[in-house]
């Protein structure tokens, strides 16, 4: 309900329809004025806003628990090593190992920014998620892409180049059909479909929950059918909840398969 | 299939964008601002203190189990040395006792000696009266028996008899079946 509210021209959408449910099209749930800069590089809208939020509030509750850091760890700063901890203990160590350590500032980066990015989709006033528009989910991706293949070309030289797209173990004859699979699935898939999996998943969320707040208002708005609006909205509580979840779902995802492609690139033998 | 429902969507109308494409290069340009930032920020301010405070945590972990095992040894040392003077102590303690017991028996055994040689003393010396009692009692029995003997042969010859003269017969028999 609070989707519609937030963006009024999505009840002027239902109510156009002449009392049927009309859902407002695409551009009208993901498309948000310009606070400035409307057409240039420098555009600030809605999505740099939550970009902007998601960058300063990881700052603040890593600043806050960094200031009076103390050997028994109390509030915030207990809560923040907390999040080290996880990101140390379920993304860098199981998929790129102790030496993957010097990676844990852009893993823990990234997962906060996509986290809170995303949280916005449940934040009442805003149902947004940054994420649900391509914009950050792809630049995320292309720095994840430049990271590994880095890495690979780094430690490995050229050698890595050999190593993703000549597989050890193949027969020679087979590298005919692996090595143009490879090329597709390590260099250009990957990116592609990790910043797919990100932005559709958001974006799937967000017109789903769109979807049934404009159900709800709809449907308590003709008196016959109270009842079954009523139950759309118990639809639309219980995914906002569940996009709660997903929320941090989709960054520990993000940042787990980001670490996974660092270490095979660290590691190319295994 | 969402991204084709998207794109088929945008063919349908359109006015309708195309979300799979960023359209906003202003969206990217705030969102790599931003990010960049925070790696940058995380990388060299925020993560230092934390990172550093949990390897003193840490280290101070291994301090402390370092610091308790050396205690628990010390401990177990002490519990060694306590067992090692208990045993001692139980050891010397037998040992006093033992002397003790040996002193009250060789105590025991001279004074049961020296009081043994003075009853056999004693006895030695009542048994030399007794005998110069039996001495002089038979000496004495010996006379009466003379003149008891005598007195009663002159009264079987009816004549008198000399007592001092058969006196020394009469003993000289009594000496001969003593």
């Amino acid at each position: 309900m609070l989707h519609a509210l937030a963006n009024p021209s999505v009840l002027l959408a239902a109510e156009e329809g002449g009392g049927g449910v009309e859902f407002p099209p695409i551009n009208l749930i993901v498309k948000w004025p310009h606070a400035f800069g409307e057409g240039q590089w420098y555009g600030f809208n809605k999505i740099a806003l939550i970009s902007l939020i998601a960058m300063i509030v990881p700052v603040l509750l890593f600043w806050l628990a960094g200031r009076k850091a103390s050997l028994v760890p109390k509030g915030v700063q207990n809560v923040m090593e907390s999040s080290i901890d996880f990101v140390e203990q379920q993304v860098v160590l199981p998929a790129i190992g102790p030496d993957g350590m010097r990676y844990l500032p852009m893993l823990i980066s990234m997962f906060f920014f996509i986290w809170i990015g995303n949280l916005f989709e449940v934040i009442p006033t805003a149902h947004m998620p940054a994420n649900a528009r391509m914009a950050n989910p792809l630049m995320l991706a292309i720095v994840a892409w430049v990271m590994f293949i880095g890495v690979g070309l780094k430690h490995h030289k050229l050698g890595y180049l050999k190593e993703a797209l000549f597989p050890p173990g193949v027969p020679k004859a087979l590298y005919i059909l692996v090595t143009p699979i490879e090329f597709l699935s390590t260099f250009l898939i990957r990116p592609f479909s990790l910043a797919v999996r990100l932005f559709a998943n958001m974006l799937a969320g967000h017109i789903l929950l769109v979807t049934f707040s404009v159900l709800t208002i709809t449907l308590v708005g003709a008196s016959l059918l109270v009842i079954v609006g009523g139950l759309s909205f118990a639809m639309l509580v219980a995914f906002t909840g569940f996009e709660f979840m997903v929320a941090f779902l989709q960054a520990f995802i993000f940042s787990l398969l980001t670490a996974v492609y660092i270490g095979g690139a660290l590691h190319p033998a295994h | 299939m969402l991204a084709s429902l998207l794109v088929l969507a945008a063919e349908e109308d359109p006015a309708a964008i195309n979300p799979v494409v960023p359209d906003e290069i202003g969206e990217i340009f705030w969102g790599a601002l931003a990010f960049f930032t925070l790696w940058i920020l995380m990388r060299y301010w925020l993560l230092p203190p934390l990172m550093k405070v949990r390897e003193e945590r840490r280290a101070k972990e291994i301090e402390d189990l370092e610091a308790a095992e050396a205690a628990r040894t010390a401990a177990e040392q002490v519990r060694r040395d306590y067992d090692t003077t208990i045993a001692e102590a139980r050891t010397r303690a037998a040992e006093v006792l033992e002397e003790a017991r040996a002193a009250a028996e060789a105590d025991r055994a001279s004074k049961v000696a020296a009081a043994e040689a003075e009853v056999a003393a004693q006895r030695q010396e009542a048994m030399a009266e007794l005998e110069a009692a039996r001495a002089a009692a038979i000496d004495q029995m010996g006379g009466d028996v003379a003149d008891l003997a005598v007195t009663a042969a002159s009264k079987v010859v009816d004549a008198p008899l000399d007592v001092a003269s058969h006196r020394g017969t009469v003993q000289n028999y009594v000496e001969g079946n003593r």
